[in-house]
């Protein structure tokens, strides 16, 4: 009887960190830009990487190795956010038409005001319109 | 059918079922139209390929394998680290943001004397 217990909450754990995986992979092939797949392969990375591993501690039983999967989980939250952090630069200082999927009212880096230097001279007026405006070359 | 058989035959659709979403990860990291999502690909199968190997340590019943997925984990990560320290540092976007920054330290006289003149 309690081994059916224990079989019930692990499927249902299972279940649960197997649906994350899901919509990560689903999230990663609908989306149409690298940032926002990063945003969708968070949920694998976090959420369904504790529910597999509390699964499998449930059903592995209080031992050495579900400490171990349990560390597992530590390590890849430690790790996964900086992988998308590392990504996110990547693309930011690699991709030539970021700017065609990023808007910003503010500029924030000094390459955004790249056409602004050129309103600046043709007219002291529409400076921030203009730079709004063009914003993309 | 026990427990044991009933454990047996979720781990092993679980298994089947990460292979699967591993095998669309590579068709998306084949046709990703940047490098960033083909790193994007390999490391959500780097997540995979430890979820499956935390299911065959309880599966098999072997203690050393959540080692290996801990080696697996590391590895992954300093694969993306060392791939974003290789295409960070030295492209033209980045120079250019520099070059930008000094640039701006200094348009201010100068703009100043343009408009006078």
């Amino acid at each position: 009887m309690i081994a059916w217990i224990r079989f019930i909450i692990t499927a249902v754990l299972m279940i649960g960190a197997l649906g994350c995986f899901v919509s990560a992979v689903a999230g990663v092939w609908r989306f149409g830009f690298v940032l926002n797949r990063v945003h969708a392969a968070g949920i694998g990375d976090s959420l369904g990487i504790l529910l597999m591993m509390a699964a499998l501690a449930v059903g592995n039983g209080l031992n050495m190795t579900s400490l171990k999967l349990l560390l597992l989980v530590v390590l890849l939250w430690l790790t996964s956010p900086v992988s998308s952090h590392l990504m996110s630069q990547i693309e930011y200082y690699t991709n030539p038409e970021l700017y065609e999927h990023v808007t910003r009212d503010e500029p924030l880096h000094p390459a955004q005001t790249r056409n602004t230097e050129k309103n600046k001279k043709q007219g002291p007026s529409g400076r921030s319109h203009g730079a709004r405006k063009r914003k993309r070359r | 059918m026990n427990a044991e058989s009933a454990f047996h035959a979720l781990y092993i659709g679980a298994l089947v079922i990460l292979a699967i979403l591993m095998g669309i990860m590579v068709v998306r990291s084949v046709i990703g139209p940047r490098v960033t999502d083909r790193i994007l690909s390999i490391n959500m199968i780097g997540t995979m390929v430890v979820c499956s190997i935390a299911i065959l340590t309880v599966l098999l019943d072997e203690g050393y394998l959540a080692d290996v997925a801990l080696i697996y984990v590391m590895i992954s990560f300093v694969a993306v680290l060392i791939l974003a320290i290789t295409y960070i540092p030295e492209h033209p976007r980045r120079t250019e943001h520099y070059r930008l920054l000094e640039m701006k330290e200094d348009t201010p006289q100068d703009e100043e004397g343009g408009d006078e003149e």
